[in-house]
């Protein structure tokens, strides 16, 4: 007898494997084609900093929907707070030119903080009026990119616009590149610090104890006295912050101004980036070079084989499906997610 | 307020808030068995691809609209499948289902009938002579598409079907509670497996609507929000299939205005006009919950 649980593994795995292979196939592709082409592209020179480059906006989006969803809320706004970031902190980078190092941290500073003014509105309308956070963080998500539409043509725009972007940062508030010849950015760094600060918030401070118990009973949480409310409010701007953090790491690290949709798709590529990581911080960076393998290697393939890019998306449900279903196929596993 | 201006603004309000309301149908079935699916928006975007793809392939709009419904089925199963029988949680496998429609429908289409805004063979609203023609009201009550009224018959049936039927009352039980509908020997997987799947065909016309009704080509991302915003309109018409429908019209009034908006005022930046709908969703969350307060 085979064990319920081979059987049930190989399911969720096949299905995994064969849901991508079938859009490959019809369109006329090898997926072992595929497969080879991602991962020479992404352990070759060049790809290698490229995907680096996009796990850092995943692991800063990543750590915050993870920081979010273990208190049982679900932040699907990352596209709207990166860009919430983004614009926050592009539109006081001018006060910060000429200040060196700092000027460089108020910047990213400034990005957290509008991203995180976001989340918590989106945790005060649900505090206070129940509104469903899925919903909020979605609509806010097609407000902001109209934002920036409008930011970028008119308050904040270029002066020389070619093209519609807004002026350019001081070069205090630059990420310099690490990695000469590439474009891996210190915003490795800051989103390393960030896993190791975010592993501790989580296992060894008040908040995260509580909004873990949260998450997991929120009945519990209110019967033990924690202040749910403030919780959900405070919970949401961490989350939101670190989502605005990405923007102004996005803007520092790459573009050096808002360019039009900037970040997008890394809000929701970062839900599935905190499910495959099971919420926990440390796997976080991990989940996300997966991801940036998904992403810088989808150009890859769009040149070499003709695949169009959307294929990620494809790819990136599989992989939310596939993870979410383990728990069924491994019951033993503790359940988090 | 210009009479005409008004009514060709609530005809326009009808036809834009359609997709939504079609999908809402649905929703609210799903969601009073008990069962989310936060994934309609990725339904819609498939469904629309599919019923763009089927009515080119055919040339017959009527069966893209089937196909579309078929792929809402499809997609709706498989909701049902991750939710009910791997035990997964309903809000994860629904922003699965967003995102495999966004990828589904921009690589499908990518592939076969291109990026670009193909024709689509549409279907044209009804034409009922000079009912149809009588000013003011014509266009709004009698110009509308075949399936505007569809969608009101199945609203209106739906919302019978929930509140006056036997099967109503046990996939209520379902909704309500579980363990209830267990000791009354109600077979709770199967109703809402019946329910999600209402909802997958409902969100198939809705996003077929949108494609082959409304703008006669599929463009990448065309549902923008649509779907997000049938789930709003359920918390709004807390679950009941007819208001949900309505609270839908009331999106699409919201965008029809500002669109007209965008016409009276070219000087205003029309980024402000664009995001009315999304932020009435928000505003519209916040009023209906302060409804449940003062009701309760």
């Amino acid at each position: 007898m085979i064990p319920v649980r081979v059987v049930r593994l190989s399911l969720v795995l096949g299905f995994a494997a064969l849901v991508p292979s079938l859009f490959v196939l019809v369109a006329g592709q090898s997926p072992w084609r595929v497969l080879t082409t991602l991962v020479l592209y992404a352990f070759g020179p060049q790809g290698r900093s490229e995907v680096l480059l996009h796990a850092i906006p995943l692991t800063l989006i990543g750590l915050g929907v993870a920081f979010a969803l273990r208190a049982g809320l679900f932040n699907i706004g990352g596209d709207g707070q990166l860009v919430a970031g983004a614009i926050v902190a592009v539109f006081f980078a001018p006060y910060f030119a000429g200040w060196g190092i700092a000027g460089l941290i108020a910047f990213l500073i400034f990005g957290f903080v509008g991203g995180a003014a976001l989340g918590a509105f989106v945790g005060y309308l649900r505090e206070r009026f129940n509104a469903s956070e899925i919903i909020v963080t979605i609509m806010l998500n097609y407000v902001a990119v109209q934002m920036v539409s409008y930011l970028i043509r008119g308050p904040i725009a270029d002066p020389m616009p070619f093209w519609p972007r807004s002026y350019p940062i001081p070069p205090d508030c630059v990420l310099p590149v690490i990695v000469s010849g590439t474009r891996l950015h210190a915003g490795l760094i800051v989103a390393l610090v960030m896993v190791i600060v975010f592993a501790v918030v989580q296992r060894q401070t008040v908040l995260g104890f509580q909004s873990s118990v949260f998450g997991a009973n929120p009945g519990a949480a209110t019967y033990a006295g924690f202040r749910v409310k403030a919780l959900t409010i405070v919970v949401m701007a961490i989350s939101g912050g670190l989502g605005g953090l990405a923007g102004a790491v996005e803007v520092g690290g790459v573009y050096q101004r808002i360019v039009e949709n900037m970040g997008e798709g890394f809000g929701l590529a970062a839900i599935a980036v905190a499910l495959i990581a099971r919420l926990e911080p440390v796997a976080i960076p991990f989940a996300a070079c997966l991801f940036g393998i998904f992403f810088a290697g989808a150009g890859a393939l769009q040149r070499e084989l003709a695949l169009p890019f959307p294929l990620v998306w494809i790819v990136e449900a599989t992989v939310i499906f596939m993870v979410s279903a383990l728990h069924w196929a491994l019951p033993s596993r503790t359940a988090e997610a | 307020m210009d009479p005409l201006l008004l009514a060709g603004i609530l005809a326009a309000g009808i036809r834009l808030g359609m997709a939504i309301g079609l999908s809402a149908i649905g929703e609210s079935a799903a969601e009073r068995s008990g069962v989310f699916n936060i994934g309609i928006e990725g339904v819609m975007l498939s469904a629309a691809f599919v019923a763009a793809w089927g009515s080119v392939r055919t040339g017959s709009p009527w069966l893209g609209i089937a196909f579309a419904m078929l792929i809402g089925l499809l997609l709706a199963a498989f909701h049902a499948l991750m939710v009910l029988v791997l035990g997964v949680n309903q809000f994860i496998s629904g922003i699965g289902m967003v995102i495999f429609g966004l990828g589904f429908s921009s690589f499908a289409a990518r592939l076969t009938i291109g990026a670009k805004p193909t024709s689509v063979p549409g279907l044209p609203p009804i034409d009922l002579g000079p009912l149809s023609h009588f000013p003011v009201i014509g266009p709004i009550f009698f110009g509308q598409s075949p399936l505007a009224y569809i969608a009101l018959a199945l609203a209106v049936a739906t919302g019978w079907v929930i509140n006056r039927t036997a099967l109503g009352l046990e996939i209520r039980a379902c909704g309500e509670s579980v363990e209830v509908a267990h000791a009354l020997a109600i077979p709770v997987k199967a109703r809402q497996t019946a329910c999600i799947l209402f909802g997958g065909i409902t969100a198939g016309l809705g996003g077929a609507y949108l494609s082959v009704v409304q703008v006669h080509a599929f463009v990448e991302g065309m549902v923008a929000g649509r779907g997000f915003l049938a789930v709003a309109c359920v918390m709004l018409g807390r679950k009941r299939p007819l208001i949900a429908f309505l609270a839908s019209l009331g999106f699409g009034l919201a965008e029809a205005t500002q669109i007209r908006l965008q016409t009276l005022y070219p000087g205003l930046p029309y980024q402000f006009l664009v995001i009315l709908p999304y932020l009435a969703a928000i505003v519209a969350l916040v009023i209906g919950h302060r409804n449940v307060a003062r009701a309760a």
